[in-house]
């Protein structure tokens, strides 16, 4: 059977980095976070407009 | 002097009209509330990514899934027509499965099984902002999503279970009621 290779310090540094960022995500404020998943649409939106999809992004306040 | 206050707080106000005006979001939300208040739908609730968005990270998505429970009809028919004229003649445009409103599209979505209706009647009361609005509870989120069981509701409950704090007593007994233990 193949030895599992422990992950490098760093690496597990960077995944729990990475947890950790996702756990603040989620307990901002709702409003916020709606805000969030606008700027997300607005960043896919080229992306998908060229992959001839259509979509509509939320208006912005 | 008072006068003078009252009149500069009145200009002071009128130069920063997005302090006062509501979000786009939360004039959705309130038409919303006027539809159930009008007796168009009897109750909704935020449901999909957008619900999950409630309780855990921001998730993508490009609409806003409303749960309802429609008023009977006499034929017990289930039907979305009378809330699409309604909307329409508040000026609310159909696009595709949507309607805009308040340049949201909002898709309407029947409370068609019993699961459905349990969430939409234990919804949890929110505010956003200002605005009295309801969330399905993300217990119902995850049984919604093992009963759809597509891949993007697999990494739903993934994403819920990580990150919304779940009852998981209260999760036990929505999935032995509704068959969705073994799932």
């Amino acid at each position: 059977m193949n030895k599992v290779t422990p992950l490098k310090p760093e690496i597990v540094q960077l995944f729990d980095a990475s947890v950790n960022r996702r756990k603040q995500l989620a307990a901002l404020p709702f409003p916020k976070k709606v805000r969030i998943v606008i700027q997300m649409q607005q960043m896919v939106e080229p992306i998908l407009r060229a992959r001839g999809r259509s979509i509509r992004i939320w208006p912005t306040d | 002097m008072m006068h003078n206050d009252a009149e500069h707080l009145k200009r002071f106000a009128s130069l920063m009209p997005n302090v006062i005006d509501s979000s786009y979001m939360e004039k959705t939300l309130q038409v919303l509330n006027t539809l159930e208040r009008d007796g168009i739908v009897s109750r909704y609730a935020i449901g999909g990514a957008m619900a999950a968005t409630f309780y855990a990270e921001p998730v993508l998505t490009f609409d806003l899934d409303i749960f309802v429970v429609l008023p009977e009809t006499p034929g017990g028919l289930l039907t979305l027509t009378p809330l699409y004229n309604d909307l329409r003649r508040r000026g609310y445009l159909e696009a595709g499965e949507c309607v805009l409103i308040e340049g949201i599209p909002v898709q309407f979505l029947p409370a068609y099984n019993a699961l459905l209706e349990e969430a939409l009647a234990e919804a949890r009361e929110t505010l956003y902002e200002r605005t009295p609005t309801r969330v399905l509870r993300a217990e119902h989120l995850v049984a919604i999503a093992l009963q759809t069981g597509r891949e993007k509701d697999h990494e739903r409950i993934r994403v819920l279970k990580e990150q919304a704090p779940l009852d998981n007593a209260y999760l036990a007994a929505v999935l032995a009621r509704h068959g969705l233990k073994s799932k």
